[in-house]
């Protein structure tokens, strides 16, 4: 939600691209009133390993061999697991016979939509199973660079994992939003290691602070002047996505806490 | 979904149970983070250990784990999960740059005539470049990706969390490392349920969760949002061919006709309703989920 209404507050006055970087569940297009795309680009960042059991002989070295327990001996043969294989190719290197090949997957889309509430959005669609989110996030991240742009906004992942890590790196700061309960503020601190070991400049947003004013303050005495907003829980948040309106055209109050949010933001 | 097509065509295992029939295997996931596949898991987990049965809950969202937040529960016997990564012995490098040829995630860097520089966040560990090297060169080493705890919630109830460590990427491994012991504890306690409680999303750290179970619930909510990862998980069980039921959470702040078509076109239904309240949101807070055990209401 934030990640849209910023974008829109930027392009006021600023050339923008908006980035969404879950692959997993990109969401961003909804917040910014789009389902539908202007082009649609298979892409294939990942391989499996494929088996010719013409030329294995059952020796048993890429099941032993695999990392990730991907190859599996069943009743004397190795069955490879498409959905445990990484694609690394460690098995097809270390093949005697020469019976396993890497072959390429299509494993995600990505999305281009020229116009969503005045902004450019690049959006990507992990293939649900596969694997290669971070790869994906890199590619969206790719065909975004060239969008003529003054600023990127990139909405991240859930979580610490490659697609996060793919989505942070290279960036010049990030706003970690959280909320006041005991996962919230818990993966708040997960995602901070993960921006601190990208020495990344960061402010933070607690979200829903009402739900829980005491957990609020806790967050406020903890992280200080990092903290640069709050916003409410409102229900009107929840209708304006309902109705796939962006929340800045809703009439909550949310909107002026989000435009405060963006003012901080331009001081330096 | 259009691109569904190209999935029939890639060779897929059943990824349902293969043995131990007496142990129920039942995942809680969804797409959306903060849809609440936690705060399901863990009133299903309550419902099921009042009604007398012997609960493990895994927790497999090993990048930020929640359960036992939620609990208010103490973590117990640590475990670290441990696997090889490659370190280069400098004095035997011939400097060819097989490695960096070899290796899929570009976690290796080399320029001509010089030795391989090796970029930990990208690697994953699989070996490629310690098998392929000609000099022997390269030695696996084994490092710590994360770690693993067994706590008692209460009688006949216990949480496997798992934690990855910060900067691994891949976290599939160690969600199955996690796995493997909840599965063992299961067997030992001779508990009726796992549930296991998976991260956000269809990646193969989700994947790594869901295989082997009997069951998934889909976690979702009425919004555009819930919907659109709806879709998503509900192809990625059927993809998995493992059954599953949706669970409507905060079901009443929006419309539910778009969820039931959604359910209804993947061959499945809402199974359990949860209510928006103040009383859940506050026994979430106060980490006392099992006083609303009550608003889970079973279809």
């Amino acid at each position: 939600m934030l990640a849209s209404a910023l974008a829109m507050l930027y392009a006021k006055e600023n050339k923008v691209v908006a980035c969404d970087c879950d692959a997993d569940a990109p969401n961003l297009g909804l917040w910014l009133g789009v389902e539908d795309y202007d082009s649609v680009e298979k892409v294939s960042t990942s391989s499996r390993a494929v088996i010719d059991y013409g030329k294995c002989v059952n020796c048993g070295k890429c099941a032993e061999t695999c990392r990730f327990n991907a190859i599996k001996m069943q009743e004397g043969k190795p069955v490879a697991n498409y959905f445990l294989c990484e694609g690394c190719g460690a098995c097809e290197l270390v093949c005697p016979q020469k019976a396993i090949t890497m072959k390429s997957v299509q494993n995600g889309a990505v999305r281009v939509r020229r116009n969503a509430s005045g902004i450019p959005l690049y959006s990507g669609q992990l293939f649900p199973g596969e694997t290669g989110s971070g790869k994906i996030v890199e590619e969206i991240r790719k065909r975004a660079e060239k969008e003529e742009h003054e600023v990127m906004v990139l909405d991240a992942a859930a979580g610490i994992g490659c697609p996060v890590i793919a989505s942070v790196r290279g960036c010049d700061r990030a706003v970690l939003v959280t909320e006041p309960t005991p996962s919230g503020l818990a993966d708040l601190k997960r995602a901070l290691t993960l921006v601190e070991h990208f020495n990344l400049p960061y402010q933070l947003v607690v979200n829903k602070w009402d739900a829980n004013k005491e957990t609020t303050a806790a967050i406020e005495e903890e992280f200080g002047e990092k903290v640069i907003g709050k916003l409410s829980y409102d229900r009107k948040v929840i209708d304006s996505i309902v109705r796939l309106k962006p929340i800045l055209e809703s009439d909550s109050k949310v909107v002026g806490e989000i435009k405060a949010v963006f003012q901080r933001l331009q001081s330096p | 979904m259009e691109w569904a097509k190209e999935w029939d065509a890639a060779e897929a295992h059943p990824a349902g149970q293969e043995d131990g029939e007496l142990l129920k295997v039942i995942a809680s996931t969804g797409g959306k983070g903060g849809v609440g596949k936690s705060t399901f898991a863990i009133l299903l987990a309550h419902k099921l250990a009042n009604e007398g049965n012997k609960v493990v809950l895994c927790d497999c969202d090993v990048e930020c784990p929640n359960d036992h937040l939620l609990l208010g529960t103490e973590l117990g016997e640590r475990q670290e999960i441990l696997q090889d990564f490659p370190e280069l012995v400098e004095e035997k490098c011939i400097k060819c740059g097989t490695c960096f040829r070899v290796c899929r995630e570009n976690a290796i860097f080399w320029v001509e005539g010089k030795t391989p520089q090796f970029i930990e966040d990208l690697c994953i560990g699989c070996g490629a470049c310690e098998i392929a090297c000609p000099a022997k060169a390269i030695v696996g080493s084994k490092k710590t990706t994360g770690e693993s705890f067994v706590s008692k919630v209460s009688d006949g109830f216990w949480l496997v969390t798992g934690i990855s460590k910060v900067g691994i990427s891949e976290t599939g491994p160690v969600v199955g490392a996690v796995k493997e012991r909840a599965v063992k504890l299961a067997e030992d306690k001779g508990a009726d349920y796992l549930l296991v409680d998976t991260a956000p999303g269809t990646h193969c750290s989700v994947v790594a969760a869901l295989l082997g179970c009997e069951k998934v619930y889909a976690v979702t909510e009425p919004t555009p949002l819930g919907e659109y990862d709806l879709r998503l998980i509900l192809d990625l069980a059927k993809r998995l061919k493992i059954p599953a039921e949706v669970v409507l959470n905060k079901a009443d702040v929006g419309p539910k006709e778009k969820t039931d078509e959604i359910a209804g076109a993947a061959g499945s239904r809402i199974g359990f309703e949860i209510p928006y309240s103040e009383e859940l949101v506050s026994a979430y807070c106060n980490k006392e989920l099992e006083k609303v055990v009550g608003l889970l209401c079973e279809l």
